[in-house]
Formats: C-alpha cells, sequence, structure tokens
C-alpha cells in the first residue's frame, strides 16, 4: 500500500511537468510565430469566453501559435509571473497579457521586452507609474471601464431623474477595473446630480451582494437605483428587491452583460448592462501582436469597443 | 543541625477542599525522607508547592537557611531543586540526548548543534542510570519504563541540593528499581539531599531514613524509619479506615487458594500467539473461576501478547479459543461481542474517557443495552450506571462527575464495572493497581477475587511480583517474549520467579525485539 | 445534586472535588456565554441601527444566516470528532452545478425535476463527504489536508460540469420556494432551523451521538471499549457532505442561479460560527446550539454593521476581531476546566 502510494504520489508530481515540457516542445516545432497568452481565472465566465474566442480566432487565422494560459483565482499574481517567465524562456515571440495586478506584472513583462519579445497588455491597463519606473512603454489593447461604467450609469440617472437615491455594489477592493467602474459609476451621480446614500463592496459575489443589499435596503428604505460593478452581483440585488418585496421599484443597472442577466433585462428588472465584448478582445490583441511582430508602431491606449445593451425595445 | 527545608504553616487551597491545611515540615541535610499518604492526602501539592508549580496561600518556607518563594518551576530550579515528575514531560518527536540536555543544548560556533558533545554526555548521564538505550532514539519508541529512567536522568543531570522523587518505581522492575536506588544512594553520598514520595512501603523501610504522613492535608507524623513499621504507618495513613485496608489483602490472600475448581473446558486458550515482530509463539490456557498472572521484566512481551489476544494490535499468528469454539478477534469489537475485555496498563488515555460523566463511561460498553432503537433512554442509563457504580463500591459525588475527577482507585473501579456492565467473561487486566494507593489497593484485591469466585476468568499482568502472588491462582513468566515456566499457588517463589524472568536474558543473545 | 453525596470517607477519593460555583461558572460561559454576547449585541444595534427591529430586516437576518447555519451544522458534527472540513464550499458549488443540470433537465416533468435534483444534489456531498472520511481514517490523513485536496477538486468538478457557465432560468415552482415564507419565516430559514434541531437530537439523544463526543475525547478508548471508531469518523463527514448538499439545493432556490464560483470562503465562515458557538476545535465538546448561536452572531454582526454604517473595511476587521475573542474565550474555557480536575 506504501510503496502504491508512492508511486501515485511520483505520478501525481511529474504529470503536469511532462505535459507541460510537451507543450513546449510542440509549440517549438513550427515556423509559425508563438504567442503567449496569459489569462486571468478561468473560473470567471468573461475570461473563459475570452479565452475560447482566441483560441478560436487563431485557428480562423492560422498564421500563428497560441499558447494560452489561465489561472486559478482572480488573485493569482504568481501564477502570471511564473507564465511570463517561462514564455521568455521559452523565447516566445509575442505575449499578450491580462493582468491580474497592475503593478506586479511590471518587472517581469519588462524583462520580456527587453528579451525582444512583443507585449500587448489586454483587458487592465498596466500602472503608468509603474511602467515609467520600468522604462517600458506598451500598447494597452481594451476597454474604457470607466466610460462603460458611466454610459451604465446615465442610464440610470436618466431613469430617476436628478435627486434620484442611488448605491453603488463595488467589485473587489484593490482590483483595478473595480476602481474604474467605481469611477465611472461616481461621475453618473455627479454628472445626473444622484444622491449617492451607500456605497460597499461584495467581491463580485452574487450571494454576498444579495446580502449586502438586503441590509443596505433596510438602513435606506428610499433606494431608487442600484449600479452594480457586474451583472453577478446585479443578479443578487434583484433577488433581494424581489425578496423585499420591491420588484420594480428599484432600477438596478450592472456591467458585463452576461447569459445568466438576458432574462432579466427582458423582464425589465435590470434596465442597463454593459456589453464590453470581451470574447474579442484577447483575439483583438493577439491582432495587435501580429501588426506589432510585421513591424507596426503601437503605443498608447487602444481602445476597444463597448456597447450600451439595455431591454429590448426600449 | 539546621534544616535544610522548612515549611512552617504551609496551606493551599483549592475551589472546595484544602489541600494543604497548615502543613509543618523539616527536612535534614542529607537524608532520604519518604513522603506517604494516599491519594488526596496532600503529597502531591506539597510537591508543587515545593517546586514553584502551585503558590501557597499561606505559611512559610525556607531553604538552605534564607526564605524561599518560588513562584514557577524555574525559581525552584536556580535555588538548586530537581525534580522527577510522575508525569513526563518529555517531547516525544526529540531524541533521548537531545530531551536529556534540552536546557543546555552543546554548541558548536555558537549556533550549530554540537551532536558529538551531546551524544557524549548523554551516553554518560543514561550509564548513570543504567538505561542502555542509543542517545538518538526518538523518546515517542520508548517504553513506561525506559522514560521513567530517563525522567531521573535528566533530574541528575545539573547538581542540585534538594532531589524530589514523585513515584519514581510506579512503572519499573524489581532490577531496575534496586539499580535506582544505588544512584539515589549515590546522590546523597555526594551530599544531594532526597525527597522521596512513593505508595511502596516496603521501598521505604529499604531506603529512607525518616518518613512523614500525610492525610487530608494534615501533616500526621513524622518518624525515624528505623523505629516505625509498616503495619504502623498503614495505619497513620489510612486513620480510622485501619480494619478495611490492612486486612484486605490478607483476607484476599486467605480467598485466593478457595478459588473454584477450573471448568473441563478452559475459558481462553492462546496457541502459538506470536505479537507483531516477535518470532516466538505463546500458548496457554485460562480457565473460569481462576486468575492467572503473566510475570516478566518490562519489555517482556506482557503487554503485547494481552493487546494482540483483545484485537488491540495485529498479531503475525495464532490462534485464539474460547469456551472450545475457535474466534478470530481481529479488532477489539469482536473480543468485547464475546465477552473478552482489556483493562489496560494506561488508565487513563486508553480506559476512560476523562472529560465525560462517570455515567457515559460506563454505559460506552455496551450503548445498545441503555438504548432503544439507537435512542438513548436517559433514566435507564442512569438507573444501569447508578447500579455498576455502586455495585463496585466506586465513591462518587454525581454520576455526572468527569471520570477525571476521580481519585486513581475509583477509576479503575469504574473500569471494572464498565466491562461487568457489558457481561465480560474474561478480563485481562494490564498493572491493575499502578499508581493506586494502599487501601483502594487492597479494594481492587477483594473484587478480583470476589470476581474469579463469581466464575469469571482473569489474566493479570502486574510488575509487582508480591501482588501477583497475593492474587493469583497461578503465574505464568514471560521472558524476551517466550513463555518460560508456570508456577501453582504452592510453588510461588519471588526468587524462583525472577530467575525465569531473567532466563532468556541470560544466554547471552542480542534481544530481537526493543 | 448535593443529595448524592454517600459521604465521601476520611479518604479523600476525589483529589479536588468541583466546586459548585465554579461549575456554575464553567456552565455559564459553556453554554450561555455565546447567548450572553449575542443578546448584547442585539440590544447595542437595536439602540443604535435605524430599523435594526424592524420586521423586514429580521427576515432579512434570518435569510441571511441559513446557508451557513446548514453548513455549520454539518460542520460541527466533523469538528467534534477532532476533524475539519474545508471542502464544504467547493463541494456545495459541486452539488448545485449537478443538481442545476438535473433542474434544466428538458425530458423532465417539473415537479419530478426538482426532487431529482434535490436528491443528487444531496448525494453529491454524501459521496464527497464518504470521500473525505474515508480517505482521512483509512490511511490516517489529516482532515485538513485530504478536505483541501477535496476543495479544489470539488471546486474543478464545478467548472468542469458546465465548462465555468452559470445555471439560470430554474422553473418558477423551484424558485419559489427560495422566497416563500411560512408562519412568518422564511421557508428557507425553517428548513435550516429544523436540521438544527435534528442535529442537536442525534447529538445529545443517540448512541451515535454519544460515540461522535466520545471518539472526539478519546478515540482510543472507545475503540478499545469494542466499538469501530471508523465507521462514526466517516460518517461525521458524510453528515456534513449531507448538510452542503442541502444548503446547495437552499442557495439555488434563494438566487435562483448556479455558478460554479458560488461558495468561495463559505468553509471559513461555517467554522467560525461551529468556533464562536463554543465548539472545541480539538472535539468532543460543544453543541449544536452553540453552532446555532455562533451563526446567528456572525448574521447579526454583519447586518448590524451595515445598518450603523460601518465601512466594509472596518466591518471585516470587527469581524475578524469577535472570531479572535471567542477564541480566547474558548481557552478560558478550557482552562477552567483544567483548574476544577
Amino acid at each position: 500500500m506504501k510503496r502504491m502510494r508512492r508511486v501515485l504520489a511520483i505520478i501525481s508530481l511529474g504529470l503536469p511537468l511532462v505535459l507541460f515540457v510537451a507543450s513546449v516542445g510542440k509549440a517549438e516545432d513550427t515556423k509559425k510565430p508563438v504567442i503567449g497568452l496569459v489569462m486571468k481565472s478561468l473560473a470567471n465566465e468573461f475570461f473563459k469566453d475570452m479565452q475560447e474566442g482566441a483560441v478560436k480566432h487563431v485557428e480562423e487565422r492560422g498564421d500563428l501559435t497560441l499558447i494560452p494560459v489561465g489561472m486559478h483565482s482572480e488573485t493569482d499574481i504568481d501564477t502570471q509571473i511564473n507564465a511570463v517567465e517561462n514564455f521568455i524562456t521559452k523565447k516566445v515571440d509575442a505575449i499578450v497579457v491580462a493582468p491580474a495586478d497592475s503593478r506586479a506584472l511590471v518587472p517581469p513583462l519588462a524583462r520580456a521586452i527587453k528579451a525582444g519579445i512583443v507585449v500587448i497588455n489586454i483587458d487592465v491597463a498596466l500602472d503608468e507609474a509603474a511602467k515609467k519606473q520600468a522604462g517600458v512603454s506598451l500598447a494597452f489593447v481594451g476597454p474604457d471601464n470607466r466610460a462603460g461604467a458611466k454610459m451604465s450609469g446615465d442610464e440610470l440617472a436618466k431613469a430617476l431623474g436628478p435627486g434620484g437615491k442611488v448605491v453603488i455594489i463595488e467589485g473587489n477592493p484593490g482590483a483595478d477595473n473595480a476602481q474604474q467602474r467605481k469611477l465611472g459609476f461616481d461621475d453618473s451621480v455627479k454628472d445626473g446630480k444622484l444622491d449617492l446614500l451607500d456605497s460597499r463592496t461584495a467581491h463580485w459575489e452574487t450571494e454576498e451582494a444579495n446580502t449586502v443589499f438586503s441590509n443596505m435596503l433596510t438602513a435606506h428604505p428610499d433606494i431608487q437605483g442600484v449600479m452594480a460593478a457586474n451583472d453577478s452581483m446585479a443578479l443578487g440585488v434583484i433577488k433581494a428587491i424581489d425578496a423585499a418585496g420591491k420588484s420594480g421599484q428599484i432600477k438596478v443597472v450592472g456591467f458585463d452583460n452576461i447569459p445568466a442577466v438576458q432574462p432579466l433585462l427582458k423582464e425589465g428588472k435590470l434596465l442597463a448592462t454593459i456589453d464590453q465584448f470581451g470574447s474579442q478582445m484577447a483575439a483583438n490583441g493577439i491582432d495587435y501582436a501580429m501588426k506589432a511582430l510585421k513591424g507596426e508602431k503601437l503605443e498608447g491606449w487602444i481602445k476597444t469597443p463597448i456597447k450600451l445593451v439595455t431591454a429590448p425595445g426600449s | 543541625m539546621e534544616p535544610i527545608l522548612e515549611l512552617r504553616g504551609v496551606v493551599k487551597r483549592f475551589p472546595g477542599v484544602t489541600a494543604l491545611d497548615a502543613v509543618d515540615l523539616e527536612i535534614a541535610p542529607g537524608e532520604i525522607h519518604a513522603l506517604v499518604g494516599q491519594n488526596g492526602a496532600g503529597k502531591s501539592a506539597l510537591i508543587k508547592v515545593l517546586i514553584g508549580a502551585y503558590i501557597a496561600d499561606g505559611g512559610a518556607m525556607r531553604f538552605l537557611g534564607s526564605p524561599y518563594h518560588p513562584r514557577t518551576p524555574l525559581d525552584a530550579l536556580v535555588a538548586g531543586i530537581r525534580v522527577v515528575y510522575q508525569e513526563f514531560n518529555q517531547l516525544p518527536y526529540l531524541s533521548v540526548a537531545e530531551n536529556l540536555l534540552f536546557e543546555r543544548l552543546p554548541r558548536r560556533f555558537g549556533i550549530l548543534l554540537d551532536r558529538e558533545t551531546l551524544e557524549r554526555r548523554a551516553t554518560e548521564l543514561l550509564n548513570r542510570v543504567g538505561l542502555s538505550i542509543a542517545p538518538g532514539t526518538r523518546v515517542e519508541h520508548l517504553g513506561i519504563a525506559q522514560r521513567q529512567l530517563l525522567e531521573i536522568a535528566k533530574a541528575l543531570s545539573t547538581t542540585g541540593r534538594l532531589l524530589v522523587l514523585d513515584e519514581p518505581t510506579a512503572t519499573l522492575t524489581p532490577r531496575e528499581v534496586a539499580r535506582l536506588f544505588e544512584i539515589i544512594r549515590g546522590v546523597r553520598a555526594s551530599g544531594v539531599t532526597v525527597i522521596y514520595v512513593s505508595h511502596h512501603l516496603q521501598e521505604i523501610f529499604e531506603l529512607c531514613d525518616r518518613v512523614t504522613v500525610l492525610r487530608n492535608g494534615h501533616r500526621i507524623e513524622t518518624v525515624a524509619v528505623a523505629e516505625t513499621s509498616a503495619t504502623e504507618l498503614v495505619r497513620l495513613m489510612v486513620g480510622r479506615r485501619l480494619e478495611a485496608a490492612a486486612h484486605a489483602i490478607e483476607v484476599a490472600a486467605s480467598e485466593a487458594g478457595s478459588a473454584a475448581p477450573p471448568t473441563l473446558e478452559p475459558a481462553l486458550r492462546v496457541e502459538g500467539l506470536r505479537v507483531r515482530g516477535s518470532s516466538h509463539g505463546i500458548s496457554f490456557d485460562l480457565n473460569y473461576g481462576e486468575i492467572a498472572g503473566l510475570a516478566g521484566l518490562v519489555g517482556a512481551g506482557r503487554t503485547e501478547a494481552l493487546r494482540a489476544i483483545f484485537g488491540a494490535d495485529r498479531r503475525d499468528g495464532g490462534e485464539i479459543y474460547l469456551a472450545g469454539r475457535r474466534v478470530a478477534f481481529n479488532h477489539p469489537m469482536d473480543a468485547v461481542r464475546h465477552g473478552v475485555c482489556l483493562l489496560t496498563e494506561n488508565r487513563k488515555d486508553e480506559g476512560l474517557v476523562l472529560p465525560m460523566p462517570l455515567r457515559v463511561n460506563l454505559t460506552l460498553t455496551d450503548l445498545a443495552r441503555v438504548s432503544r432503537a439507537g435512542i438513548l433512554r436517559a433514566r435507564t442509563e442512569r438507573a444501569t450506571a447508578r447500579h455498576w457504580v455502586e455495585q463496585l463500591d466506586v465513591r462518587f459525588r454525581s454520576l455526572e462527575q468527569t471520570a477525571r475527577e476521580l481519585s486513581g482507585g475509583n477509576q479503575q473501579k469504574l473500569i471494572i464495572a464498565k466491562w461487568l456492565f457489558r457481561n465480560a467473561s474474561v478480563l485481562m487486566l494490564d498493572e491493575p493497581t499502578r499508581g493506586i494507593d494502599v487501601g483502594a489497593k487492597a479494594e481492587i484485591y477483594t473484587l478480583l477475587r470476589r470476581l474469579a469466585a463469581d466464575g469469571k476468568a482473569l489474566l493479570v499482568v502486574s510488575s509487582e511480583l508480591p501482588e501477583l502472588m497475593v492474587l493469583c491462582d497461578r503465574i505464568m513468566v514471560l521472558s524476551r517474549g517466550r513463555l518460560v515456566g508456570e508456577l501453582r499457588r504452592n510453588e510461588f517463589d519471588e526468587e524462583r520467579i525472577l530467575s525465569l524472568a531473567y532466563s532468556e536474558y541470560m544466554t547471552g543473545k542480542k534481544n530481537p525485539d526493543p | 445534586m448535593l443529595n448524592e453525596n454517600r459521604g465521601i470517607p476520611d479518604q479523600v477519593a476525589v483529589s479536588e472535588p468541583q466546586r459548585p460555583a465554579h461549575a456554575v461558572v464553567q456552565r455559564v460561559l459553556r453554554e450561555a456565554g455565546i447567548g450572553i454576547a449575542l443578546l448584547m449585541l442585539i440590544a447595542i444595534f437595536s439602540a443604535s441601527a435605524p430599523h435594526f427591529t424592524d420586521e423586514s430586516n429580521i427576515t432579512n437576518i434570518l435569510t441571511q444566516i441559513t446557508i451557513n447555519l446548514i453548513m455549520a451544522t454539518g460542520m460541527t458534527f466533523v469538528i467534534l470528532i477532532g476533524g475539519i472540513d474545508l471542502s464544504v464550499g467547493s463541494v456545495m458549488a459541486l452539488s448545485a452545478m449537478v443538481a442545476g443540470l438535473v433542474l434544466k433537465a428538458e425530458t423532465l416533468p417539473v415537479p419530478v425535476a426538482i426532487v431529482a435534483a434535490a436528491l443528487t444534489s444531496v448525494a453529491v456531498g454524501m459521496v464527497c463527504g464518504f470521500i473525505n472520511g474515508f480517505v482521512a481514517s483509512f490511511w490516517g490523513v489529516p482532515s485538513f489536508i485530504v478536505t483541501l485536496g477535496m476543495l479544489n477538486i470539488a471546486r474543478g468538478g464545478a467548472l468542469e460540469v458546465t465548462n465555468a457557465r452559470t445555471l439560470f432560468e430554474f422553473p418558477n415552482a423551484f424558485n419559489d420556494f427560495g422566497t416563500a415564507t411560512l408562519l412568518g419565516m422564511p421557508a428557507i430559514f425553517l428548513v435550516a432551523l429544523g436540521l438544527v434541531l435534528l442535529g442537536w437530537g442525534v447529538l445529545t439523544r443517540t448512541v451515535f451521538g454519544r460515540l461522535i463526543y466520545a471518539i472526539g475525547n478519546n478515540e482510543e478508548a472507545v475503540r478499545l471499549s469494542g466499538h469501530d471508531t471508523f465507521i462514526f469518523k466517516v460518517a461525521a463527514f458524510v453528515i456534513s457532505g449531507l448538510t452542503v448538499g442541502i444548503g446547495a439545493i437552499v442557495y439555488m432556490a434563494r438566487l435562483t442561479i448556479a455558478s460554479p464560483i458560488l461558495g468561495t470562503g463559505f468553509e471559513l465562515n461555517a467554522i467560525a460560527a461551529v468556533i464562536i458557538g463554543g465548539t472545541s476545535l480539538n472535539g468532543g465538546r460543544g453543541s449544536l446550539i452553540g453552532t446555532f448561536l455562533g451563526a446567528c452572531l456572525i448574521g447579526v454582526l454583519a447586518d448590524g454593521l451595515i445598518l450603523i454604517g460601518v465601512g466594509d473595511f472596518v466591518r471585516q476587521m470587527i469581524t475578524g476581531g469577535v472570531i479572535i475573542l471567542a477564541v480566547i474565550l474558548d481557552s478560558y474555557r478550557a482552562r477552567i476546566a483544567e483548574r476544577t480536575r
């Protein structure tokens, strides 16, 4: 029994390594440019879609090899750094990265640039100060989260009119897109002359949003509108409104346009959300990486499209 | 001569009880002073006050001529008092050497452990107490007796002025006890004063100069050993319960011979039992109505044999027959189902669930009898528990009292009670009176004789030969895993048993298993 | 109780008898300490937090503690035998995803689908619990490690089942259960309450419960008393899995979705409720009443702090502080028990 366990242990340790090496070998067989894609948590549908979109796009293009790497959780920064360093070792031609942390990823990416690798930043922009410190400049291909949040928030402001009493449900404190979206919502509050009663985090999660919003509603029974930094949290908020028997009396806007909110949009329980075409974002990044490899000079923020989604027919 | 240690009116109170009630004590320099008394008489409390584990509530102490008021065991250590505790304070995952010299591990370059010096010094200390084990052995692999000797070696590793020994012989074989006495006399000769706490009166007469008797937190008497007798000490210790205690042993002895004659079919027949790692098979019969003893030195394989029969440990081979029918005991569950039970030497860790009430401990062996369809019947359970603890004369305050609160003797009676409740017909007892005071020992003996008279079969392991000789109808002797002899009651002779016990060690063979 | 004293003879058999006053203090600390803390908290919030005593807020609190209460009930069994189950949050996600697929199976009539989904959820939870318990007990692996492994296995499984998609649009009859009320209380809370009462009965009134406590206190003594402790240790984990399966169904009904990332960190909340409720991490000591009060305390604290407008970060700090306070209280209790030996 003991020996068997030991054998199992060796296999379980060794297998991923073998697979990894095998995948590297495969990548280097070809003459086509090799692009490494560093993704965020694939447990998140948004990034899952993004990766699948990228893989499909690469198949259609057929003129490059893609090595995608995902993470287990939103905050698994180490895995990303390791992935970047592996890509440097493997001498890939370009890296497309959706950074989990806008500062921690800068030094390894700077090393990649110095090793002659083209780096394209997608999804969340790397920190300007950190880039300056590392002495690199690189292109960011991604949506304007702040502008998107403002579009969503403005829709709420339009529906409520000046003086409307609203609350914000924030994403993970510390996450860049959460901060950008919060700023966008704040812009809407200011421009729309709304009355912001409270703003709290629910860590992107449905259940926590449900709990937190229930309590906000108790503290402020006169809430008229909610801005949720993603649709998962908007889902939780809408359930809390239903449970409180205030369906239709409180308007909700979200962000991300996930499948689960489509029925709610139809029913009018969700006023608006933002589609940032996540499934195309990595594909876009890959296209830009290919352009850069062909000698095109890319710099600054290449904004990807975002679209306000409202109830069909409204 | 001025006493080395002087206590005046020392008081220690606990919730609901005064453990020490104005105790005066004078220890003369260079003497071996015995402290005796039943469990709960205040011996442990006195020692703990002395070594700073408890802080006295009143009174004064002087040590080496100056006031002495230790607040922590470290104070006592600094003052020059060394203690061998009854409970071991050892680090089981460290080596013997590291345990011995833990406070001042030899170093090299200030930070590295100097293994060579460590092992050399440890070996010296081990030799001093006659413990022949490799200093690199991890303490968890040692037996109880070896741990006891290790504890003594540790106390001797630094020179103190006063050495306190709390029940040092409870787990030792006679040979080891003799060795220990030599060591103690040697320590005394080097100018150290000794306080010796023990239940074994003959040890006190053999070793000590003076003896102080404690009872119920009072000092009853301090006398020179030469001027008193065992009977006198027992009388002082038990007070007015003299009758019961002093005569019980004799009664037990007289009853022993009158046991029921063995039935035709033995209660338990063991054939070729091989405990793990042993190459010898053990075979013997145990009859209903008798008490058989299993004698042998520490490490002879007595405990291992009992545990293997019970199914508590795996065995390499052998067959067990119960009343003529072959049985397979692979788990204690099987043995218990067939009415075979084991009372282990380690009462507190294996015999009882200490933090749980008496009631729970008693019914644990047969919960089906106090439940219906898996649901406990509280009233039945209470009545059953009360019946059995009263039957065995367990002294208790309440059925909801935890087992931990009972004295050693009453804990043992509770364990016997829980097996009788389970209808056990074969009782295997490993060191049934270890750490139990004289009065309670006598009660246990009487109880065991009564059980044999009721037709139960009893197999007793004990390191105290006199105990086996008083209690048993016959004694089987194990030496190094081999059953080397059997003596009937009329053949009992301490010397003969001992020579049998040593027989396998005389042949010069290396010990196959530790 | 004193009339049971049959006169301890002058031989002081009981070395240091427990003083009744101490026993009372100990009992109060063990049984009522957490209750008193909860009452104090409620009193403070009633006075300082607007709307705290509103009926709708009380309903909110009951709804919000429901899932934690369900998980903590199973966790109490595991902690009582001296184990720990870190996998409950992930297993809950796996249960929910599998059950969600059953619920959406179009071939089944709605009532059948609902029953089948509930049974599936519970079965998945129990299987995971069985694996946890079996591996931990058979190979003697610390349950901390085994359930940490299961945490990852179940989370990966939950993501794999639908390839990380969230399931939604469950039958209305199912979703309605999440917001239904009975006797003025949320129906899902009554499910939790029922589980707590059932578990309490099992722990205090049955042979099974007796052995759970005894094993937690001294497994070897129980084994040598002729019991197969293995079965009971595995059973404790299976019970944890059972409550997780029920928790998953309740979650889905309440939020009308099943996401593969649901339940992240729920294990820590459940453990916190059990420990705040006075159950010892060493096993053998504690009660489901304590767990119930512990879950209430966490829920009331979270709710009340939002109502009085405490910021997110300070709120998190206060919650952490309360857990530490509870453990300190527990160590005092242990010390008092030690002293009254």
